[in-house]
């Protein structure tokens, strides 16, 4: 019922409108770099690097969803289907590697994996070797960065999947027993079918990380789109050339995901089965425990339990040299930054999410998806769709302050040289993650509400402030946690838009990281695992909270 | 009503002291009794939760006993130290919610069960099985377009695919209205009595267990009160 509010909402719609901009604007301003010339950067990227980075980033994410495709689903089946002694803990473990982001990983394991490391000077000590005379997988290839990534991002198939294979019907699988397949069949005719969508939507996550990740491919000197955008921008200094690399990777990210959502249109099952017998698994033999145990504890301890225990190790044996005063007022300076992002993001999420509930149409479900598809965007790419535009804007205010109060003090460059730029890219990519909360929020408050508050004399916005915010006080609190952890750990956008003398702690780390100080980055690299630790708490209670209604299901 | 049978025939599917529980808790069925013989319908009554469906799943492989035994044409499939995963008992089973497969057309759903043969020739198979529960015109559409009458036929023609020696019924009725129920019960009775499997209908309904089975018995939190001429039972 739409009827009543026909007429307002008018300023929500507009707002969810204009919040939409901070994806549009840089977009626009990398495509439209197609038109302008490069001054013959380009011509030499297409000759030099450009098949490199094209290379390497394909066979990157495809080598990443394939591994962290495989490693997702079937510790989520395992998990999700058996029942054996730590299964419970090692179900909420899956998702600590998402505490521990890429670089961070990259860091540990190739300083723990590479040839001064620890792990390789025990071999040579131990059976006697000097360099050469053994062979050991490089951890600075396209190979290692592969696996790198892959135990860092596959908890977000093993997310999606373990969902849908909870809430996948049980009947149909003993249906499927019953008629005569095994279990290892059954897996793979009846319950990876029915979880496809779902695994899919968790891989498109898992690519768009692939695609954006800059410090692990830059620590694992693997060179991609992401890495090449950075060094095209700084080493070559060619904003131009930058923009136009982004803009065949933005075609590329774009083509992807219109091809996803066409393949997924119309693709979604039907719930036939409603009953759910026994949400507590099958009850496994003892050699099939200790078989599962180390498949689904082997993915933590690489994407979790070993880098940070690394890192500890460090902190623990030298840490930051500056000392607990520096590190505090880096904290303090990413907190606060964060903080602010937060609430932004919460803010416009709330403007477009409840545009579109007053006025559902195209008119605020277009700025909605837009909204979304910012999360598909490298950071790099919208560091260079910011800095142009912002930069011109800073110019064009000086002209016009000399022009008004002449050549005397001028005010600088106020957003290219202050945080307004990072907080304006922060939303670009992080808009999406609050929006997902808000809406899903939204979608709990039942519509009847709307329309008793209306016909109760209460506008949109009284609405909205007496009814729908006390309702969405939690979704807004999570959503604005997330985006929280996800400034606080963010590092190439950071890296690019930061003014001077600006420093968050993924900064200090990847600046220590990059002059081979790792013992030094590691005391603030723990500090971001602590705080990935966050949504870590907030998913495990989700899926905690999954299971108790599965276990409701089979009480009725 | 189908009259008693005049001889005793040899049971298909026997059932001897079986005994359940859910981990370490009492035991939800014990000293269960039952034989069913070829092409009979034996009808077990109970009020819901009163293990009905657990007996089923027991037989159906789809649970382990804590004792007792199951056989099968004379083979044990369940018992101490014995337990045939469910894929190799030779038993059909259609779900209260009929569990057809979503993501698989009806013709899919039948074809799921018969393995070893060319495609072709399951094909050809499934669309008997679908002739006889007069589904075949809807060979090829999924699933969720189809009434509850319709999927029920199907889930019934998925398990008859496989030529089960026992079928097992759970509560496969219940959720049709009145007249389709009275027409598909009629269907599926006529065509279980005629492959000869030996069926076991769970059901709280008493007139329904009345009309359609050879034998009653009532399960009474376990089957103790077991009785072979369980029709007295219903009387009580």
């Amino acid at each position: 019922m739409t009827s009543i509010g026909a007429r307002t909402g008018r300023p929500w719609v507009l707002g969810g409108a204009l919040a939409s901009l901070v994806v549009v604007v840089p977009v626009l301003v990398i495509f439209s770099s197609i038109l302008r010339s490069s001054d013959g950067v380009w011509a030499h990227l297409v000759e030099t690097r450009l098949s490199v980075y094209a290379g390497n980033t394909v066979i990157l994410a495809v080598g990443v969803c394939l591994l962290a495709g495989v490693i997702g689903v079937s510790t989520a089946w395992i998990l999700a289907t058996y029942r054996f002694p730590g299964s419970r803990l090692l179900g909420w473990a899956q998702l600590l590697p998402l505490a521990v982001p890429a670089y961070l990983s990259a860091y540990a394991l190739s300083d723990l994996l590479q040839f001064s490391g620890p792990v390789q000077t025990w071999i040579r000590d131990h059976f006697d070797l000097v360099a050469g005379e053994y062979w050991f997988p490089r951890i600075r290839s396209l190979g290692g960065a592969i696996v790198v990534l892959s135990f860092a991002l596959y908890p977000y198939v093993y997310f999606a999947a373990r969902v849908a294979f909870l809430e996948q019907s049980r009947a149909a699988l003993e249906a499927s027993r019953t008629l005569g397949r095994g279990p290892l069949a059954t897996f793979a005719l009846v319950g990876l079918p029915l979880a496809r969508p779902a695994i899919a939507g968790g891989l498109m996550l898992v690519l768009m990380e692939t695609v954006a990740d800059f410090g692990a491919v830059d620590h694992l000197a693997v060179d991609t789109f992401a890495t090449g955008i950075y060094r095209t921008r700084f080493a070559l200094e060619s904003p131009m050339g930058a923009s136009q690399l982004s803009a065949v990777l933005l075609s590329a990210l774009f083509m992807l995901i219109g091809l996803e959502w066409l393949l997924r249109r119309g693709r979604r099952y039907h719930r036939t089965g409603t009953r759910c017998y026994r949400a507590e698994g099958i009850v496994m033999g003892r050699v099939a425990s200790v078989a599962a145990t180390v498949l689904c504890a082997t993915p933590v301890l690489m994407g979790f339990a070993l880098p940070a225990a690394r890192l500890g190790q460090l902190a623990i044996e030298g840490g930051d040299t500056r000392g607990g005063g520096m590190l505090a007022g880096l904290a303090f300076d990413t907190a606060w930054l964060a903080l602010l992002a937060a609430v932004i993001a919460v803010v416009l999420a709330v403007v477009i999410g409840y545009a579109a509930r007053v006025r559902p149409g195209a008119s605020t479900a277009i700025p909605a998806g837009i909204a979304r598809a910012g999360y598909a965007i490298p950071g790099p790419v919208i560091a260079l769709g910011l800095l142009i535009p912002l930069g011109w804007l800073d110019h064009r205010i000086n002209d016009a302050w000399t022009g008004v109060f002449g050549d005397g003090w001028r005010p600088g460059l106020i957003l290219t040289g202050s945080v307004v730029a990072m907080l304006i890219g922060y939303q670009t990519r992080f808009l999406a993650v609050s929006l997902s909360f808000v809406q899903a929020g939204f979608s709990r408050v039942h519509r009847n509400l709307d329309d008793a508050a209306r016909t109760l004399g209460s506008g949109a916005s009284r609405s909205f402030l007496g009814v729908h915010l006390p309702l969405l006080r939690r979704s807004l609190i999570a959503a604005g946690l997330l985006v929280f952890v996800d400034v606080a750990k963010e590092l190439p956008m950071t890296l690019m838009l930061r003014p001077f003398n600006f420093d968050t702690l993924a900064v200090r780390v990847y600046e220590l990281a990059s002059d081979e100080r790792l013992e030094e980055a590691s005391t603030a690299a723990l500090l971001i695992v602590l705080v990935g630790m966050i949504p870590v708490i907030l998913l495990a209670r989700q899926v905690e909270s999954g299971l108790g209604s599965d276990t409701e299901i089979e009480r009725r | 009503m189908t009259s008693l049978p005049q001889y005793d025939p040899p049971s298909v599917l026997e059932i001897v002291d079986l005994e359940f529980g859910y981990g370490r808790q009492p035991s939800v069925i014990e000293s269960c009794r039952l034989s069913v013989a070829s092409g009979e319908v034996h009808c077990v009554l109970g009020c819901s939760g009163g293990g009905k469906t657990t007996l089923l799943r027991l037989i159906a492989g789809l649970e382990r006993s804590r004792g007792g035994t199951i056989t099968i044409d004379g083979e044990v499939i369940e018992g101490p130290g014995v337990h045939q995963p469910p894929e190799r008992r030779p038993v059909g089973i259609v779900f209260q919610d009929f569990a057809l497969f979503p993501n698989r057309s009806v013709q899919g759903n039948v074809m799921f069960g018969m393995r070893g043969i060319p495609r072709r020739e399951r094909a050809a198979r499934a669309e008997e099985h679908l002739d006889r529960v007069g589904m075949l015109e809807f060979a090829s559409r999924m699933p969720h377009t189809l009434s509850g009458g319709q999927q029920q036929r199907v889930a019934i023609a998925r398990a008859m695919a496989r030529q089960p020696r026992v079928m097992l019924l759970d509560e496969s009725f219940s959720s049709l209205d009145t007249e389709t129920r009275t027409e598909i019960r009629a269907e599926t009775m006529t065509l279980l009595r005629e492959a000869r499997v030996a069926t076991v209908m769970v059901t709280h309904d008493p007139a329904e267990a009345e009309s359609v089975g050879d034998r009653v018995s009532w399960l009474d939190a376990c089957c103790r009160r077991d009785d072979p001429d369980g029709k007295a039972c219903i009387r009580d």
